[in-house]
């Protein structure tokens, strides 16, 4: 998190900026409106005896899921700090099973059929104001761990009724609506143009109410940690949803910048929408498909909305993350929602690439020293063939019925892991059979991420259907770069000649023998790597939903035979600030006329969400584009 | 059953941490084991009711332990006492 303070001529209050993720683009200004989730719906309004079952079980849920969740921030932080820090997440974790707790708040459910919301928050409010009046200093520093738990048990607790509507609370029209958390009831039950943002401490691009928020074309940044301590209701407030930023109390100059930088996505969303249903196809003809990577079932719905032509990628840790090790029947219901939402689109399901940052505490090494070169993905997979049959056989059973199903293994390092995998997907499809399953057909290919797999390529493009470049990794490994160290950040360099080479020899084997090649890491969203994959060849990218319509703009104002002619030319560069010298000479003033440079995020990734999502690659330097 | 004293001789006294670790102990026993401070008589095995005695540094508190594995259980609390809860790696 950065602060910058600076005060204002016309502002009493401090100018504040905070940066955190961006997760519905747009921009905003309003007035700001806090949503104290405790006062916001909570009802003391018992229940009739039949709930009573139902808001047991809801607690119950909320108390593990929090459990999960800080036992995963736990991993992390030891890996990054100490295990001295992690114990105070130990002691959270046993507030959370403390019987003084949980049984006092199950008697009132079940002996006084008080709803589990309110149950909770009258017994931890009580524990709250005990910590707070203690003597001693010590103890009354710990209240704030309980209000942690207080807001995490309370935002898990949204289902619990009854909540109080909408109705009576007085948000006025054109708010800035923040909060620790927002769940997505509270949304769904506002009014048109009540809310013009949001801002929250939690969060990321994948929570519920990003998804919604984007769903809503409502402008949102999430994970800004402490927004609604430091935002007062009647703050003025600046949300940059595109960039993942906040300014409260915004100066002069950032409102009139902020009034045109809002005009001009109000033009280019027009524009873009009425690219949505055009080819993506450059100006001489070549047809580049564009495809979505999403991580959760429901994102599935904004697929085709956003452009896209199907899923490249669809990331299956993130079940795994949200649920610990799922059954074959839940994955089967994931699998089965995206497959036949989006049919006869291809949905191309990556099996769990578990370990590296992504951290499934029922599974993953917690202890590796270099966990990127670790137990992970199919080395997981391969070890623990139980876990990886049962996701092949979710996979399989929820393609029943339809043709558009791809399944590929990520970071394959060896021809043998590939034949490995594909003898245990036969199994699997054999087992089937067997059961009567009409099992589909399905195309497999693989991830090429590590740059053994680039010198393997002509053996490993024998083997399967498709290959699927994964930037993120493969520039990672084959510079060197730790993509998640910032103090070497300027060496992650997506246009290094090495990283471009790489790319050029897997699409050179690729349709030698016929097969197609995607590219799925961010770096295809920004225009000029744009460009240079496009002009190597590469037939699929696939990327953030929302990036899909401004990408379609540029390649179809682009001609593939340039951009072969520029690839011919930077493939001969010594290094990659060259090449980004000579692109953003030739190309810059086109993405300018374009007019999609405000689109593109240098703010694109955050600290707190490294941990769950898979961390973007934006790291060409764009500052020339502002 | 017995009743023990130990003297708390870390520097922040018993925060959440050390009661972290010291339920961590007494979860795990088939013993009852209350923890006395003050006047007040806490159960052990609830990390809310250790904190909320809010023991200070210097301070001397009794266990009552009963059960099959008192003395064991007894043990384990005397050994986390005397290294400062594991905290500290060096003296105040």
């Amino acid at each position: 998190m950065t602060d910058s303070t600076k005060s204002t001529t016309t502002h009493n209050k401090h100018r504040l900026m905070l940066t955190g993720v961006p997760a519905s683009p747009g921009y905003a200004m309003g007035l700001v409106q806090v949503l104290v989730n405790q006062e916001f719906s909570v009802s003391a309004e018992p229940i009739l005896p039949e709930r009573v079952p139902k808001e047991i079980s809801l607690f119950h849920k909320a108390i593990r899921q929090s459990i999960r969740d800080l036992d995963i921030a736990k991993q992390n932080i030891q890996k990054s700090i100490s295990k001295e820090d992690a114990r105070i997440l130990d002691a959270q974790m046993m507030i959370l099973q403390d019987p003084m707790l949980i049984d006092t708040v199950l008697d009132d459910i079940r002996k006084e059929h008080l709803n589990a919301r309110w149950a909770f928050h009258s017994r931890m409010k009580e524990l709250i104001n005990q910590f707070e009046q203690s003597s001693e200093l010590i103890i009354r520093e710990r209240s704030a761990d309980l209000s942690d738990l207080y807001n995490r048990i309370m935002a898990l607790l949204g289902e619990s009724g009854p909540v109080m509507s909408m109705e009576g609370s007085k948000i006025e029209e054109g708010s800035v609506l923040i909060g620790h958390t927002l769940s997505p009831s509270h949304i769904v039950k506002l009014k048109q143009g009540q809310a013009v943002a949001f801002a929250t401490d939690t969060g990321g691009r994948t929570s519920h109410v990003s998804i919604l928020a984007r769903a809503l074309k409502i402008p949102a940044v999430a994970g800004l940690s402490d927004i609604s301590v430091k935002a007062e209701a009647g703050d003025f407030m600046i949300v940059d949803g595109s960039n993942g930023l906040v300014i409260i109390n915004p100066a002069d100059s950032d409102i009139k910048k902020y009034h045109a930088k809002i005009e001009a996505f109000k033009r280019q969303e027009q524009e873009l929408l009425t690219t949505r249903r055009l080819d993506p196809q450059t100006l001489d003809g070549k047809y580049v498909k564009l495809m979505a990577n999403i991580e959760l079932p429901m994102e599935a719905d904004e697929v085709e909305a956003m452009g896209a032509t199907g899923v490249g990628l669809y990331r299956s840790e993130f079940l795994f993350i949200q649920k610990g090790n799922p059954t074959c029947e839940e994955q089967l219901e994931a699998y089965r929602y995206i497959i036949h939402r989006l049919n006869p689109l291809t949905v191309t399901i990556r099996t769990l690439d578990a370990g590296g940052d992504k951290i499934i505490p029922e599974l993953s090494a917690t202890d590796e020293a270099n966990p990127f070169m670790g137990w992970r993905s199919i080395r997981v997979c391969l070890d623990k063939v139980e876990i990886f049959k049962t996701q092949l056989r979710a996979i399989l059973r929820a393609g029943e019925g339809c043709s558009n199903l791809r399944i590929m293994f990520p970071m394959i390092s060896a021809v043998q892991e590939i034949q490995q995998s594909k003898r245990i997907l036969n199994e699997v499809t054999e087992e089937l059979i067997n059961q009567g399953v009409q099992v589909p057909h399905v195309e497999v290919g693989i991830m090429i991420e590590v740059p053994a797999a680039v010198i393997m390529v002509d053996e490993l493009a024998r083997e399967v259907d498709f290959f699927s470049i994964g930037t993120n990794d493969l520039i990672q490994f084959t510079l060197a770069v730790d993509r998640s160290n910032e103090r070497i950040a300027n060496l992650f360099q997506p246009h290094h000649p090495a990283v471009l080479r790489m790319i050029h020899a897997v699409v050179l084997a690729a349709h030698r023998e016929g097969i197609t090649v995607s590219v799925c890491g961010e770096m295809v969203t920004e225009p000029l790597s744009t460009l240079l994959l496009v002009g190597l060849g590469i037939d699929e990218l696939s990327m953030t939903p929302w990036n899909i319509m401004e990408c379609k703009k540029f390649i179809r104002s682009i001609s593939y035979e340039e951009a072969r002619t520029t690839v011919h030319q930077v493939m001969s560069m010594p290094d990659a600030e060259e090449i980004n010298r000579f692109l953003k000479k030739k190309y810059l003033q086109k993405i300018s006329d374009l007019g999609i440079s405000s689109f593109i995020s240098t703010t694109d990734f955050n600290k707190n969400d490294r941990t769950l999502i898979k961390v973007k690659d934006h790291i060409v330097n764009l500052d020339v584009l502002e | 059953m017995i009743i023990k004293s130990l003297k708390v001789i870390n520097k922040m006294g018993i925060h959440a941490r050390p009661a972290g670790a010291i339920v961590d102990i007494t979860s795990r026993a088939q013993s009852e084991v209350f923890l006395i401070h003050g006047g007040t008589r806490a159960n052990a095995k609830s990390i809310l009711n250790v904190m909320m005695l809010a023991i200070t540094p210097g301070s001397d508190v009794q266990f009552e332990i009963s059960g099959p594995d008192e003395e064991d259980v007894f043990q384990k609390l005397e050994q986390l006492f005397n290294d400062r809860f594991n905290e500290e790696h060096y003296d105040p």
